[in-house]
């Protein structure tokens, strides 16, 4: 048949779809539903709503079930949804204070302004691979499950009345403490928009967070990796003031009546970066700081973020860390071109084989000559 | 300070000033000659060069010595466009007889200048030239700037100018990377004069090579200066330097002018104390 | 609220013609008026994510989706070739989604989207042929930053371009670009042509036809409008050469006028890349 040039094309398109919907689907193991994804993979569910910048829980388990697992094609199944979807609202502006704290931490101080939440992290635990049995794993699951209808389950509003959820920021403290440089604007520009203009360096802090806040986890560690420690990077003294997993409350301007109405929550990580300064034309004698905040539960992602937008405010356009993050840090957009390779090249082929040969045609008249 | 004055000028610098920081009056008050340092101790700013005015005429060259943190580099690369004056005028006489303060046209417009109206020979080669690329294309690209778009042409007039400037022409495609040092100067002496530009700044255009090197260079400069009748600002601490080429010269120390003579008498009789000590250091 | 949600939802519930919303249509038309209007300029715009993943056309379909209209005829092709795996699948993706008629022959149809080439004949005025760009930056080759490259358009400086193309003819002898030859528009701005072969480059000067070139992962859209000048960046004295392999000839159809591509074997076989002119090629002969 040939990849193209013959009859056919659509034929094999259709065979090769008709395997994986019938790999895909079949019956030699059991169903899965979204419930199950979202209750045993919660992170790689939170990953990519962070990705894909949108928050629907369900939505991102079918999305991930339907690329069987791979998460890039699960964050572009549910972008490329988002680009049949209209727009008609645009929620109030939250203020990141309202957090309601299911963890934080602050190792910047040992006993900080507010409680330092562990929570639900395994960063202290051994990473020792669970080798019980099924039967067991499942005895167990159930027994927790039974216990948990009788104990206070972990809401929101049960948090709230146990404890502060909206602890006072370390950031407060440490600008009482006469320890910050003041970037606070008294204007309020009008926050960039990266899915409606694409965002270039020069670019204003919203855009690269925006652009951040839905970069490719990896590609932000690394990122963040090699500004540290790769050749082009430099040092940074970064002590990490605030790391939170909350839930945010989101309201809109109804449309016709004009009033506020809440409509729902969403649940982010979100991380301050303390940057001691240290450079030349800077003020010594202060921090200045970091800021990251991403969908879902996502702590190397938010903290990546956090330390590149000081950096790159810090860096102010000597270098290509700006350009570096707003235009290689897109997953969809790394991961579609170097895919593309697989498509049929043979007519750029054909063009350079052509100039081969005049270079060496070329280089033998000029040898006769 | 009476400025260095010459009745038809191509170039006339009038109180070229370039602070680092914040300008004050007392930041102008506490810097300079007298007070023995460029820099503020108030406020930190930097004065690195204040008031500076002088005159070049076609066919002549204007020496602009002082030691180094005397603000002549400063100088130069505020005329050149490579850092932007905090105060003053700098005004070349166009074609059409009219004077044009080079400091009211766009970032954009005084690139366009620099394609052939003034060109710069740094000291350092790599700042002039692109390495990778081959002494023929350094030439060609100011050529390709102005519009040329014949290859042979192009070719032609780049080996008349390597010719010109003593470049061997079987290394005109070597990358410039692989030349010694005097010979990278010379393309960079090629490439300036490319398109002909009626004004040319030398910064310290022989300091780091060999002496007898730099006297061959040098030489070329002064011819190529009388053969194209080229406006220069010649930019060295180097009196042997400022003396083979200049015929008038002033002297900076501290961001500030100390002294303005014809050459030849300032290295006979220095007024001022410092151009005495500059003098004398090179004498010895 | 909710009433007005299941509204909304409703309404939506249709599959909307040509997959994206009115609103994204709007933005994108409003990004090729400007491309048009300033010939050869990279204009930004707000691209969407698509079906077909970034590098496989994306930018190039946003394109079609937002000038098609009921009335056209819509052809796909990839290397030339209508049956090409990817061609084939967004061709499904536009008819599917707008139920346009489709066809193979170029000049039925008024839209072309081609991902690098252009049809050999059939395109004339009133059509638009809309091209699949990987990379839209002409001067990516020479300069790696954005800001830069930017002044560079805005001032019409493309010194460094002209430096590479003397290195070129001198360490090699000929220009060796390939495909996407870099070409001036209306005497402005320079444009990476996609990877269309040379060969092509001659009929895009003064073409009827409009011509958009769609970059959906760079977010970038330009065009050149029917009856422009486009001039292959060379020296006045060394001559723009297309790609030419003297003595071949299409093994079907039998055409040494065409691009034609080869078969590799113990013996050379050419074709030509544009299955369909040769197709009806082949019925005359």
């Amino acid at each position: 048949m040939g990849y193209s040039g013959a009859r056919g094309g659509i034929d094999a398109i259709e065979a090769a779809e008709k395997l994986v919907r019938r790999k895909r689907l079949n019956a030699e193991c059991e169903w899965v539903s979204p419930q199950q994804i979202v209750g045993r993979f919660r992170l790689a569910v939170d990953r990519v709503m962070g990705e894909a910048g949108i928050w629907d829980e369900e939505l991102t388990a079918i999305a991930i079930r339907q690329a069987e697992g791979d998460l890039i094609e699960a964050v572009h199944l549910l972008r490329s949804y988002k680009s049949t979807l209209p727009r008609f609202a645009y929620s109030k502006p939250i203020d990141v204070d309202e957090l309601q704290v299911v963890r934080r931490i602050v190792p910047a101080f040992r006993n900080p302004p507010g409680p330092q939440l562990l929570g639900r992290t395994t960063d202290y635990t051994g990473r020792l691979l669970e080798l019980t049995s099924e039967q067991a794993s499942q005895e167990e699951s159930m027994l927790l499950s039974s216990l948990a209808l009788t104990e206070k389950a972990e809401t929101v509003d049960s948090i709230a009345s146990a404890q502060d959820t909206q602890p006072r920021r370390l950031l407060e403290t440490l600008r009482e403490m006469d320890l910050l440089v003041d970037r606070r604007r008294d204007d309020d520009p009008e926050p960039f928009d990266i899915t409606r203009t694409p965002a270039r360096p020069p670019a204003s802090r919203s855009a690269r967070l925006s652009s951040m806040a839905r970069a490719e986890t990896g590609a932000l560690v690394n990122q963040w990796y090699r500004n540290i420690l790769g050749p082009d990077g430099y040092v940074h003294e970064v002590t990490l003031g605030e790391v939170r997993h909350g839930y945010l409350a989101l309201s809109i301007e109804h449309p016709l009546t004009g009033n506020t109405i809440s409509i729902g929550m969403v649940r982010v990580t979100e991380v301050e970066a303390i940057e001691d300064l240290n450079g030349i034309d800077e003020q010594r004698d202060r921090f200045d700081i970091g800021y990251g905040l991403c969908l879902g539960h996502n702590e190397k992602k938010a903290i990546a973020m956090a330390n590149l937008d000081i950096a790159c405010h810090r860096d102010n356009g000597r270098s290509q860390l700006e350009q570096s993050l707003l235009l290689t840090t897109d997953g969809l957009d790394s991961s579609g071109f170097l895919e593309h390779l697989k498509l049929p090249h043979y007519v750029t082929f054909r063009s350079m084989v052509e100039r081969k040969l005049a270079v060496r045609k070329s280089r033998t008249s000029e040898r006769d000559s | 300070m009476k400025p260095v004055t010459a009745p038809d000028w191509v170039l006339k610098v009038e109180n070229l000033g370039k602070v680092f920081g914040n300008l004050s009056t007392h930041g102008i008050a506490n810097t300079g000659p007298e007070v023995g340092t460029s820099k503020d101790s108030v406020s930190g700013a930097i004065v690195a060069a204040w008031d500076v005015s002088f005159e070049v005429a076609a066919g002549e060259a204007l020496g602009v010595v002082g030691e180094s943190g005397s603000g002549k580099s400063t100088v130069m690369r505020c005329i050149a466009g490579d850092q932007v004056a905090t105060s003053g005028a700098v005004k070349i006489r166009t074609t059409r007889n009219e004077q044009l303060d080079i400091f009211s046209l766009s970032a954009a417009e005084r690139r366009q200048l620099r394609v052939n109206k003034i060109a710069v020979v740094y000291q350092d080669p790599a700042e002039g030239l692109e390495m990778n690329v081959t002494a023929g294309g350094n030439i060609a690209s100011p050529l390709t700037a102005a519009g040329w778009r014949n290859f042979s042409e192009i070719r032609g007039r780049a080996s008349e100018l390597l010719n010109r400037t003593e470049v061997p022409l079987n290394r005109m495609d070597d990358a410039v990377k692989s030349f010694s040092g005097g010979m990278r100067q010379r393309v960079q002496l090629a490439k300036a004069i490319a398109n002909r530009p009626p004004i040319v700044l030398f910064d310290e255009p022989t300091t780091g090579l060999d002496a007898s090197v730099a006297a061959g260079v040098l030489d070329l400069i002064r011819g190529l200066l009388e053969e194209y009748g080229l406006a220069a600002v010649v930019v060295s601490h180097d009196f042997s330097v400022i003396e083979m080429l200049t015929t008038r010269c002033i002297v900076m120390n501290h961001g500030r002018v100390v002294e303005s003579a014809l050459t030849d008498q300032l290295l006979e009789d220095p007024h001022h104390p410092y151009s005495q000590k500059l003098v004398s250091a090179a004498r010895a | 609220m909710t009433d007005l949600l299941n509204e909304l939802g409703a309404a939506h519930e249709q599959q909307q013609f040509g997959i994206l919303d009115e609103y994204s249509k709007r933005e994108i038309r409003r990004a090729i008026l400007t491309a048009v209007a300033v010939p050869g300029y990279q204009v930004p715009f707000g691209s969407r994510e698509m079906p077909v993943a970034r590098g496989w056309g994306s930018g190039g379909l946003q394109l079609t989706l937002a000038v098609i209209s009921p009335s056209d005829v819509i052809k796909v092709i990839d290397q030339g070739d209508d049956q090409g795996v990817n061609a084939v699948n967004l061709r499904r993706l536009i008819v599917q989604s707008t139920k346009v008629p489709e066809t193979t022959t170029a000049s039925d149809a008024s839209i072309v989207q081609s991902r690098h080439r252009i049809p050999e004949d059939g395109l004339d005025e009133q059509d638009i042929l809309i091209l699949q760009v990987p990379v839209p930056e002409p001067l990516r080759g020479v300069e790696r930053d954005m800001r830069e490259l930017s002044r560079m358009h805005a001032e019409a400086d493309y010194s460094k371009m002209w430096v590479s193309l003397y290195e070129d003819k001198v360490r090699n002898g000929v220009i060796t670009q390939t495909t996407g030859y870099p070409c001036l528009v209306n005497d402005r701005y320079v444009i990476a042509t996609t990877p269309i072969p040379r060969w092509d480059i001659p009929r895009l000067d003064q073409s009827p036809f409009l011509t958009l070139f769609g970059a959906g992962r760079e977010k970038r859209i330009y065009a050149v409008p029917p009856y422009t000048a486009v001039t292959p960046l060379t020296f006045e004295d060394v001559p723009f050469e297309v790609e030419h392999t003297p003595g071949a000839s299409c093994s079907q159809c039998g055409s040494n006028k065409t691009f034609l591509v080869e078969i590799p074997g113990p013996t050379s076989r050419w074709v030509c890349s544009d299955t369909d002119w040769c197709e009806r090629n082949s019925g005359k002969a």
